[in-house]
């Protein structure tokens, strides 16, 4: 690696931190204007109006919102997001329970979506027989609200064929303990297929409402990349030297449809990562989405805010990894 | 529209030695936007073992689809349908499997495209594509192949990237991927149109070189009758689908018997072609008097004296540096523009020749107002006296608007019964029907866009009209058309005309002066005569002796124009200067012109930037 990557990288650091501090007195801001008490909440309904203001006083909630921003973002440098209203646990230390979860299951809809992409695009340029019935299917899935598609899915699967669980991350919660958090490689380690089938049929309800759309967003742009690349004049000069088209397709088609495709990959990626509130509620899926949605119920704020930053900076590093990527994938593509 | 093939053609001298290649009644019809069209009408053409065969036609005449039915590569999205055949040795390109076809093109045929651009994949080493084009992944290999087509330093562009690449060199690996495995044949489609001029006469050379060594024939598709001329053993003239016309070179260009072929003879423009009379103000020399009192013959003198002496545009010591990326992704200045000193006088026109990269553009730019990275002094008149009209004419009218908005953009403020009088005046003006105004830039011809492009810089005549290329990318009948019309509207509007071309045959046609540049920097300024029968500056010479034509020695000028990022210390030239001594290399020479001559033309005076002119033995003008 040289020295101008390393300083590519540097910069790319310095616009997260300066992304993260943009939410956090987003979030703050938010917070004050919501007029939400959470003393309050924390003392009880019935509590006098005394003990809530010495509730707020021990709090340090009646200090003057720049000295309690410089207390948050101080802590947060030491790598402490504060302590949750609700679970009264460290942030930190819920987000570490939670987090697994959620990648694992962005993980999954990720590959989902990568296959479904590939599928869209490539059946939809060699014209496949049959195929375009499929597409129509990705097609009305990719305009129905995330939800929507949920709630259909639980429907048809769970109730109804009761093919997959609707619920949860696995069937029995103790089944499994450690070492990784992610229950696909925790099962395998623990050599147990039987555990392992009954985690991914918990990922696949949650999955496909995941990955629907990003699917058929990102199958679009390789298609329209795939056949932009194919009519191009080198790959007629491929077509020249004689190659067979599997060669042409892999050596050099390939290769130049990726640069537009990985740029909407990314997107979709963060877009996947936003999408887990509305789908881990759905799906009682216990992912930092379902934590996230949780806390927003009870104006938890400091979780809400640290897993808002933990989602800021996987959307900003995915994006990052993608502009990478792409010069790698592009040497006309310059970093900037 | 249909041609009846000339009972000459039957008795056209046929190719000795063993067919390569045959074309028998070749009919191909393809589907476009769903509409089917015969392109060719039934083609039969031989080619022999080791012949240069040229295939010379305008836009449209079928030329390309003959060449890429015989590589068997017509898309299968036109829906081709094919008659007759395309043999390669005992192959029919047109109708055998897929399989054999691939075969076919791996092991007889290479071929070479137009842009070598577009036609390298951006995201493969050089050495890898050109390895592959030979089934090999041995680096060596694809050494000497580069080696063979005189790509300097193989070994090093071997792991270049074709962005990397100057488009003469593009062209080579092109060419060397084209001989890969000693192909029997090389179709060759328009290799040089993208090119310089004297990076096209050595890529011509390259490719007439591995016909002598490896004994290849060569079909070479061009729309231009004097590069086929130069390189070609025949030619075939193909129009709307037919071949019109089929001889050996001297026969076609000496004794040309169809009307097709003594057009397109007649609209090519070359150094010696007649060129209407000037409508610029004559030298004074030149003032006729006879007649006059001697009273009015002095106010004639003087008058002709003071508007010859009157600059439209001056610009003194004229410099423009880009910042762009180096390298190691630092940014360094390109100097396009390193001191330029001229003047431009009203009413005339001047041409500005120079290879790409030049700074020519840039100086036009500059003057249009369009850069604004300049420095020195820049005289001109103001913003809206001044219109430019652009090479790719299609490009530069917005898409969607019809003809009317685009005029009728440039006129507001005006009432509208008079715009209607302008619009219907400028279109009668510029050759175009009325009905124009209602079509969109994609509803016209390359030629009534740039007629368009004309209309909307001289619908309020300006005092300066500015052109980059206009005809460079058009057809040789239609770049004369268009040349003329600038002529007439410059006379008739009584404009200043500045004009930027690589090509000396159309600056010598169009303009009163032309300025040479290379690197940023004037290396002679003179009278259109004087500088195309009298050049003094070696870099002019061999600029000229690139101008293809028949019989004309190929490959003059060694390598390519250096990067503005990085001149030459000295006279930029001479590197590739075949008079250059070991002074030439040292110091600054300037950017002071020498004058060459004390004859008398006003203001018109011959200028030369080569310090040693004096000792360059005159060079003699053939063409």
């Amino acid at each position: 690696m040289n020295q101008l990557l390393w300083k590519k990288i540097g910069l790319r650091l310095a616009t997260l931190v300066g992304i993260l501090f943009t939410l956090t007195i987003l979030l703050f801001v938010l917070e004050e204007i919501s007029g939400f008490d959470p003393a309050a909440v924390k003392v009880g309904a019935n509590a006098s109006p005394e003990a809530i203001q010495a509730e707020r006083e021990r709090m340090g909630l009646n200090d003057p919102i720049l000295v309690r921003y410089v207390r948050y973002i101080g802590g947060v440098v030491q790598g402490d997001l504060g302590t949750s209203y609700r679970t009264v646990h460290a942030i930190t230390d819920d987000i570490a329970m939670y987090l697994p979860a959620s990648i694992e299951i962005v993980g999954f809809a990720f590959v989902l979506a990568v296959l479904g992409a590939s599928f869209f695009a490539i059946s939809s340029q060699l014209r496949w027989p049959g195929t375009s019935l499929v597409r129509g299917a990705m097609f009305v899935a990719y305009t129905t609200p995330g939800f929507l598609l949920a709630l259909f899915g639980i429907l048809l699967f769970y109730r109804t064929w009761k093919v997959f669980p609707a619920s949860g991350r696995i069937s029995d919660p103790d089944a499994l303990n450690g070492p990784t958090g992610f229950f696909t490689i925790d099962a395998l380690l623990a050599g147990r297929p039987d555990l392992f089938a009954d985690v991914v049929s918990h990922l696949v309800l949650p999955g496909i409402a995941l990955a629907a759309i990003p699917a058929v967003a990102i199958g679009r742009v390789l298609r329209s990349s795939l056949s932009q690349t194919i009519t191009s004049d080198y790959i007629r000069t491929a077509q020249m030297k004689g190659l067979s088209e599997w060669r042409v397709l892999t050596r050099h088609v390939v290769r130049n449809s990726l640069p537009a495709t990985l740029s909407m990959l990314g997107l979709q990626v963060g877009f996947m990562f936003s999408g887990l509130i509305v789908v881990e509620k759905v799906f009682s899926y216990p992912g930092i989405g379902l934590y996230m949605a949780n806390a927003l119920g009870v104006a938890d704020f400091p979780a809400i805010s640290g897993g808002t930053l933990v989602l800021g900076t996987i959307y900003v590093v995915s994006n990052t990894v993608v502009d990478f990527l792409q010069s790698a994938a592009d040497p006309r593509v310059e970093l900037a | 529209m249909s041609v009846a093939v000339l009972p000459e053609i039957a008795e056209a001298e046929s190719p000795a030695g063993p067919l390569v290649a045959q074309l028998k009644g070749l009919v191909v019809s393809l589907e476009r936007r769903g509409v089917r069209s015969e392109i060719l009408h039934g083609v039969d053409l031989d080619i022999a073992k080791g012949e240069i065969l040229g295939v010379v036609g305008q836009s449209g005449s079928g030329k390309s689809v003959l060449a890429t039915t015989l590589l068997g590569l017509l898309p299968a999205s036109s829906k081709p349908i094919i008659e007759g055949a395309a043999l390669v040795g005992e192959v029919d390109m047109a109708h055998a499997s897929e399989a054999v076809r691939r075969q076919v093109r791996r092991e007889h045929l290479g071929a070479v495209f137009q842009n070598p651009m577009t036609s390298l994949n951006p995201t493969m080493r050089v050495g890898k594509q050109v390895a592959e084009a030979a089934w090999t992944k041995d680096a060596e290999e694809a050494i000497t192949l580069m080696n063979r087509v005189a790509i300097p330093q193989p070994a090093e562009r071997l792991s270049s990237f074709p962005h990397q690449l100057s488009g003469g060199l593009r062209q080579r690996v092109m060419v060397a991927m084209a001989i890969a495995d000693n192909p029997d044949l090389i179709i060759a489609d328009e290799p040089t149109t993208a090119l310089d001029t004297t990076v096209q006469a050595q890529v011509l050379a390259t490719l007439k070189g591995m016909r002598d060594t490896i004994g290849c024939s060569i079909i070479l598709i061009t729309h231009d009758l004097g590069v086929a001329a130069q390189v070609a053993d025949r030619i075939a003239v193909i129009y709307s689908g037919s071949i019109v016309e089929l001889g050996t070179s001297r026969q076609v260009l000496e004794e040309p018997q169809h009307e097709y072929t003594k057009g397109l003879l007649a609209s090519r423009l070359t150094l010696t072609t007649k060129k209407p009379p000037s409508r610029a103000p004559k030298p004074v020399a030149e003032v006729d008097t006879t007649g006059m009192s001697a009273k009015a013959a002095q106010k004639a003198l003087e008058q002709a004296r003071a508007k010859l002496r009157r600059p439209i545009v001056e610009m003194v010591d004229l410099t423009c540096t880009f910042k762009v990326k180096g390298p190691a992704g630092r940014l360094v200045d390109l100097n396009a523009l390193r001191g330029v000193t001229t003047r431009v006088y009203d009413g005339q026109s001047m041409a500005i020749v120079g290879e790409s990269g030049s700074g020519k553009s840039t100086l036009l730019r500059a003057v249009a107002g369009l850069e604004t990275k300049i420095g020195g002094d820049l005289i001109k008149p103001a913003q809206a006296e001044i219109q430019m009209v652009f090479q790719d004419a299609g490009a530069s009218l917005t898409p969607w608007l019809r003809t009317e908005s685009i005029l009728r953009e440039r006129l507001r403020g005006i009432g509208r019964e008079q715009q209607d009088r302008m619009i219907a005046e400028t279109l009668e003006r510029v050759g175009l029907p009325q009905e124009i105004m209602h079509a969109r830039p994609k509803e016209m011809s390359g030629g009534q866009c740039q007629r368009v492009a004309l209309a909307r810089a001289t619908i309020i005549p300006p005092k300066v009209l500015l052109c980059d290329e206009p005809t460079s990318a058009l057809d040789v009948t239609l770049a004369g058309i268009i040349l003329n019309l600038i002529r007439d509207l410059q006379s008739e509007l009584n404009m200043t005309v500045m004009f930027v071309t690589h090509d000396l045959a159309v600056a010598r046609f169009v303009a009163d002066r032309i300025a040479v540049m290379y690197l940023g920097r004037l290396v002679e300024v003179g009278p259109v005569e004087e500088v195309t029968r009298n050049p003094r500056h070696p870099y002019t010479r061999a600029l000229l002796e690139a101008v293809p034509g028949a019989g004309i020695k190929l490959a003059t000028v060694r390598g390519e124009a250096p990067s503005p990022v990085n001149p030459p210390t000295g006279c930029a030239y001479h590197p590739r200067c075949v008079f250059a001594r070991p002074e030439c290399a040292a110091g600054d020479i300037g950017t002071v012109l020498a004058r060459v001559s004390d004859e008398q033309h006003g203001p018109l005076v011959h200028e030369v930037a080569c310090p040693h002119y004096a000792d360059l033995k005159p060079m003699e003008v053939v063409k």
